[in-house]
């Protein structure tokens, strides 16, 4: 895309143009620290609503989302500042800390020495025990990560196609139809499981593997919201013009839009590996038995049945949580803009 | 929000079809895993089913039965504390945090990080992580204050220990809201003010507050439709409704009412539905502040 495209766009959309500058795919000029450009979404949407002052002055806001300081510096008030920062960053870390160190800990030295002693010596019993033996804890895991996969890939793909059809295609009912998506983003779980519950055992599909991902596997109305808006800022020049060199919709669909729109799937990515991951109210209920139970459940099995046994369930929780931990080091920048940009539950 | 520009080029007449492959597997997704389960939660809600024996059509029997049923009234006035413990701290805590980060102190990068961990783990095991550190005897927290609280099997202590895990794990998301809302307050506000001769306190309450406010009244919006589902972190903590059914939350309670008590799918279905329009009447009251920007605020 050339600048001279998006000044086109830009201008003709008068309206939109700082939406029209957010979405600036990547590769399109974003400098390393325009990453933020996503987490200024909400932000936008709650300055439109702000008044006259805001909307006149549209804020720029710094791309690493740090605050440039406003006022002479308060030497009182900045240590303060870092005290209270600290204590809850040590409050937030803390139980993750104790319950690591627990998991690397002997079941004696667990009943003989108080909870803040090291593991002294550092074992990784329980994780044998936990990986080895009756436990079994690793089929859990391989379950959860091909429900995840199926998931994942089956709702970006899906979610993309549908969204690519309300931003940049003509059609009957085109309105009503995303009304009636958007309208079920009011339907929570918890109210469908049990009719889901009853239409997977008049099915035959009670605990399978089918029941764990259908029921997400088809898109989500969410995925197709959030990227139905990033779509509709891909400039329609772009489009025509690739049609005009012969590609057909498909290609422009999965070779043009979607490399365009790289940062918002990468969130939907993140939202959806994470949402389902932690899921546990629906495997709990659809599953029984070790065949498909996942991760989460096997944990809280594991905890109810060795209620005592708490380095091998604090193993679990580690188990539970590390992949999730070590995805969340790695994008966790992408990920801090990703929560701001979507509320994502 | 501007609707759709519409634009006319011959190229795009034959969209229909196209629109169509392009939905279909959305459509069906949603049609069978969204909107078919409630018209079956409604048809459950009037049989009594346990799964084993043949449904039986019985009108509005489990209506009656539910909405007179005193362990549902239960359930209600518990989801109710719960939120009632929750939200405002969860929304004061985050405030505070966030004017903090916002001071620009170096570093603050990274503690904006450090509080979104717990947000990024599982309910369930962060429960289980809390079950340990709240145990009575080798619990971690007896252990490092010297006390034997029995924390999560006395009545009177179970529901604060299960509010207040939920607040620690959801305050650095909250925190991260109120952060990008701060940011997004123009500088030139704030200096005016400044030159206007008003000090620190008056400039939070008297400009930034209100400028927040939308950020604020999603916060507390989306932060009650999810607490009025909470169910992970309380199972893990409290099972079986909590001691004396302190914590009998409603998702809980359909939980318990559907798969561990005799499968009571009607009366289930019942409690889904109360919880359902509950939610549908916050989200359209929500829906009227925020008629311009509906969806950001329906998750």
């Amino acid at each position: 895309m050339t600048s001279a495209d998006r000044t086109e766009s830009t201008e003709r959309t008068p309206g939109r143009t700082r939406r029209a500058q957010d979405e600036r795919p990547e590769g399109a000029g974003r400098t390393n620290g325009d990453e933020r450009a996503d987490g200024i979404e909400p932000t936008a949407g709650a300055e439109s609503m702000t008044g006259p002052v805001a909307a006149e002055q549209p804020a720029a806001p710094e791309p690493s989302g740090r605050v440039r300081s406003r006022r002479r510096r308060k030497p009182l008030a900045d240590v303060l500042t870092y005290g209270v920062l600290v204590v809850a960053a040590l409050l937030t870390i803390g139980p993750f800390a104790l319950s690591f160190m627990t998991a690397f800990k002997s079941p004696a030295q667990f009943a003989s020495e108080p909870s803040l002693n090291p593991p002294d010596p550092v074992t990784t019993e329980n994780f044998a025990r936990l990986f080895g033996g009756d436990y079994g804890f690793v089929s859990p895991i391989a379950v959860t990560a091909q429900v995840v996969a199926v998931i994942l890939v089956g709702q970006l793909a899906f979610s993309i196609m549908a969204a690519y059809a309300f931003a940049k295609l003509r059609f009957a009912y085109r309105d009503t139809l995303f009304w009636v998506y958007l309208a079920t983003l009011m339907i929570p779980q918890v109210v469908i499981v049990i009719p889901l519950y009853a239409m997977m055992v008049q099915s035959g599909m009670r605990n399978t593997f089918w029941a764990l991902v259908l029921p997400f596997m088809f898109g989500s109305p969410y995925a197709v919201f959030l990227l139905r808006e990033h779509f509709r800022g891909i400039p329609d020049d772009l489009i025509d013009a690739a049609r005009i060199d012969g590609a057909g919709d498909w290609r422009i669909l999965w070779q043009i839009v979607v490399p365009l729109s790289r940062g918002i799937i990468s969130t939907l990515a993140i939202i959806t590996v994470v949402s389902h991951w932690n899921n546990f109210m629906w495997p709990l209920i659809i599953t029984t038995g070790r065949d498909w139970q996942v991760i989460t459940v096997a944990t809280a099995n594991l905890q109810s049945q060795y209620n005592a046994n708490w380095t091998l369930v604090m193993a679990a929780t580690t188990v539970a949580m590390a992949p999730l931990l070590i995805m969340f080091a790695l994008f966790q920048r992408t990920i801090v803009n990703s929560i701001s940009l979507t509320g994502f539950k | 929000m501007p609707t759709s520009r519409v634009q006319r080029s011959p190229v795009r007449m034959r969209h229909g079809r196209l629109a169509g492959v392009l939905l279909a597997p959305s459509l069906f997704g949603l049609a069978a895993f969204l909107v078919f389960p409630i018209l079956v939660v409604l048809w459950l809600s009037l049989n009594r089913w346990d799964l084993l024996t043949p449904m039986r059509f019985v009108g509005l029997d489990n209506y009656f039965d539910v909405l007179t049923d005193p362990t549902f009234g239960n359930s209600m006035l518990r989801t109710v504390i719960f939120v009632v413990l929750v939200i405002p701290l969860q929304v004061a805590l985050g405030l505070f945090m966030a004017v903090l980060l916002t001071r620009g102190l170096p570093g603050s990068g990274l503690f904006r990080v450090i509080y979104v961990i717990p947000w990024i783990c599982a309910p369930l095991a962060l429960g289980v992580v809390w079950k340990w550190i709240l145990a009575p005897y080798d619990g971690a927290l007896n252990n490092v204050l010297g006390i034997g609280v029995e924390w999560l099997s006395n009545p009177a202590l179970a529901m604060p220990a299960v509010a207040g895990v939920t607040i620690w794990s959801q305050v650095g998301y909250t925190t991260l809201f109120f952060f990008a809302g701060l940011v997004a307050i123009p500088e030139q506000v704030i200096e005016a003010a400044q030159l206007d001769g008003a000090d620190g306190w008056r400039i939070f309450w008297q400009i930034k507050l209100p400028l927040l406010g939308p950020t604020l009244f999603f916060v507390l919006v989306t932060g009650v439709i999810s607490a009025f589902q909470a169910f992970d972190q309380i199972y893990a903590l409290t099972p079986n409704g909590g001691p004396q059914g302190t914590t009998d939350v409603i998702a809980s309670r359909i939980y318990l009412e559907a798969f561990q008590g005799g499968f009571n799918l009607g009366r289930a279905s019942v409690m889904a539905l109360v919880l359902f329009v509950i939610l549908v009447i916050i989200t359209l009251v929500q829906q009227r502040f925020f008629a311009q920007r509906i969806t950001y605020d329906l998750s």
